[in-house]
């Protein structure tokens, strides 16, 4: 981890309020870990004034450049800001942070993507595949149009759903998890999960997975302030009998986390 | 010419005069690759209790305009926990070391005193009487001047480390706890801890902390503080640490001229780790462009014109000149 100044390579509007961020890294910034994370510094005025968490969609190394990708939608004043940055902007980064996905070997990664939560997945994904590991990618989004990235998934076997219908199954990305569970003869021993994406959906993968006994992983966002564990502001709450009395930080003992041992009612 | 930049408060002596607040640095290793300790001052820990505290249920941070309201409770391993955790993290560090603690009483602060009194990491003990996320007790010590000094009167014989009672700005006339705590033997006082705030989600019709009420930071409250500070370097003769929104480098100079011998550095540093250090840069800048060769000739220096009185809360105006009461 360490603070870097980056430089814009391109900030490309996907879909209407979605953006993907090219931000070209110098040496000082290590290669990231998919679920990672980076502290952005959008704006040098007072307002905003906190840094934004933003997960790591990828990282690319191709010749000299070496660049992450973060794909975030306009949802405030911060992300809106950072919409308006062009190429050749400077943004200081801290970075990368936290604590990524840890696929174990031999089980098959399910991957169940929610929205816009996509981004670390794709990340995930693609690392997989370059270990030429085989996974399942569930994508859900409310329609066609928020299918981010789904081209760029191969090497795995990928099933979408869709709200309105318009491709794939028609219906919540859960289903299709019941769906592949049910079907594709997976055992605790054989398979778990990594997610991402609306806390919602983050509590119903979460309740499936403990009550299968399922391994599950989950990439969480929330508020932070410093990111890297010193001022303790972005408590998880966690199951009774698996909090021993604390909360971890988000931010240096995730975002990625147990799913299963998460207290998803009270995270907000 | 060579600038020096050291202060003394009590018998603790500062290569500069720019500390990072409690709450913010951790122990000093959470940042040790963002912050360069070895320029600064020195650091102040998170605040340490009696007793193991898991801080209170999120949300614990929320970003206002141009601030920033927390809730965290003073999340921290308690007494044991930090003699056995955390001192040695901090032995070692290349600055000065100063522990905060918070009691839920008179005996616990006189325990904490003697516990990191004995520890041998301290050069200084913040006394934390003012934390307005812990309780009916938190703010308790620092809003009444007689538990002020109940306080910092059975703490003082208990060790000869310098004392800094914190205080916060939640009261009137933060000049009288200030004048308690320099009558029982306070070494220095640090201000300001946050003001007690609130932020609510109109769309859930709910309080956007796990608290309700939270401390307010960040630049929004440099305006307050100041005037806090300037209230209490009139009212006492002990060191004043200044704190409160000090954002930008040239905030830090601010709070020397009104007569702060030193400053803490908050939550403007998330945003800017090297905010700290640019503040040690900006002062020694400053002096250069006075002329100066010590950081003794910019604190106090403020320049108030004549007859234009200062009205302290709940006072009558008095004329000052050179950042003192005359």
């Amino acid at each position: 981890m360490n603070l870097v100044p980056c430089s814009v390579v391109s900030n490309r509007e996907i879909t209407q309020g979605n953006f993907l961020l090219t931000l070209k890294v110098p040496r000082g910034f290590s290669r990231p870990q998919p679920g990672q994370f980076v502290h952005l510094r959008i704006t040098q005025d007072v307002e905003p004034l906190l840094r934004r968490p933003y997960s790591l969609e990828g990282f690319v190394e191709r010749g000299k450049l070496r660049a992450a990708r973060i794909y975030y939608s306009v949802v405030g004043r911060g992300s809106r800001l950072l919409s308006q940055h062009q190429p050749g902007a400077k943004l200081d980064v801290i970075g990368p942070l936290g604590v990524g996905f840890s696929p174990r070997p031999r089980r098959l990664p399910i991957l169940v993507a929610g929205g816009r939560g996509v981004a670390p997945l794709l990340f995930l994904s693609r690392s997989l595949r370059d270990r030429k590991r085989p996974f399942v990618f569930l994508f859900g989004a409310r329609s066609r149009r928020e299918l981010y990235g789904v081209r760029e998934i191969r090497g795995g076997r990928l099933h979408v759903a869709t709200d309105d219908g318009s491709v794939g199954f028609e219906g919540s990305v859960l289903e299709l998890l019941r769906q592949e569970w049910r079907e594709g003869g997976h055992t605790p021993l054989t398979a778990e999960i990594f997610t991402c994406g609306p806390h919602g959906l983050l509590h119903e993968v979460s309740d499936f997975a403990r009550e299968n006994g399922i391994r599950c992983e989950a990439s969480l966002e929330g508020p932070m302030a410093c990111a890297v564990g010193a001022c303790r502001g972005c408590p998880v709450p966690l199951l009774p009998g698996a909090d021993s009395g604390r909360y971890p930080a988000m931010c240096v003992e995730g975002p990625v986390m147990d799913a299963t041992i998460v207290d998803w009612a009270r995270l907000p | 010419m060579k600038r020096d930049l050291s202060v003394r408060i009590g018998s603790l002596e500062l290569r500069n005069p720019v500390l990072v607040a409690s709450g913010i640095i951790g122990y000093g290793r959470e940042y040790e690759r963002l912050v360069s300790l070895e320029e600064i001052g020195g650091i102040v820990t998170k605040t340490v209790t009696r007793h193991a505290r898991a801080g209170n249920p999120p949300p614990r941070v929320c970003e206002t305009p141009a601030g920033m309201l927390n809730s965290i409770g003073i999340e921290n391993p308690g007494l044991e926990g930090f003699l056995a955790v955390k001192v040695p993290v901090l032995r070692g560090l290349p600055c000065a070391v100063i522990v905060s603690v918070e009691g839920e009483n008179v005996p616990e602060f006189c325990e904490l005193v003697e516990g990191v009194d004995g520890s041998g990491v301290a050069h200084a003990i913040e006394v934390n009487i003012s934390c307005p996320n812990v309780g009916p007790h938190g703010m308790r010590y620092s809003t009444d001047a007689g538990m002020a000094r109940e306080v910092m009167g059975a703490i003082r014989p208990l060790t000869k480390l310098p004392l800094i009672a914190k205080l916060t700005p939640n009261v009137t006339r933060i000049g009288e706890i200030a004048e308690a705590c320099e009558s029982c033997g306070a070494d220095a006082v640090s201000l300001v801890n946050t003001f007690v705030g609130m932020a609510v989600d109109a769309r859930t019709r709910k309080p956007i902390l796990g608290t309700v009420l939270g401390g307010l930071s960040g630049p929004a409250i440099k305006p307050l503080a100041l005037a806090k500070v300037w209230e209490v370097v009139q009212a006492v003769d002990i060191p004043v640490v200044g704190m409160g929104g000090i954002t930008r480098p040239v905030d830090a100079v601010e709070f020397l001229l009104l007569g702060a011998r030193a400053v803490e550095v908050g939550t403007a540093l998330f945003a800017d780790p090297t905010l700290a250090e640019g503040c040690v840069s900006e002062i020694d800048r400053y002096l250069e462009k006075m002329g100066s060769s010590s950081v003794d000739d910019l604190i106090g220096g403020l320049e108030v014109p004549e007859g234009r009185g200062v009205i302290r809360a709940g006072c009558a105006p008095r004329t000052v000149r050179g950042g003192r009461a005359s």
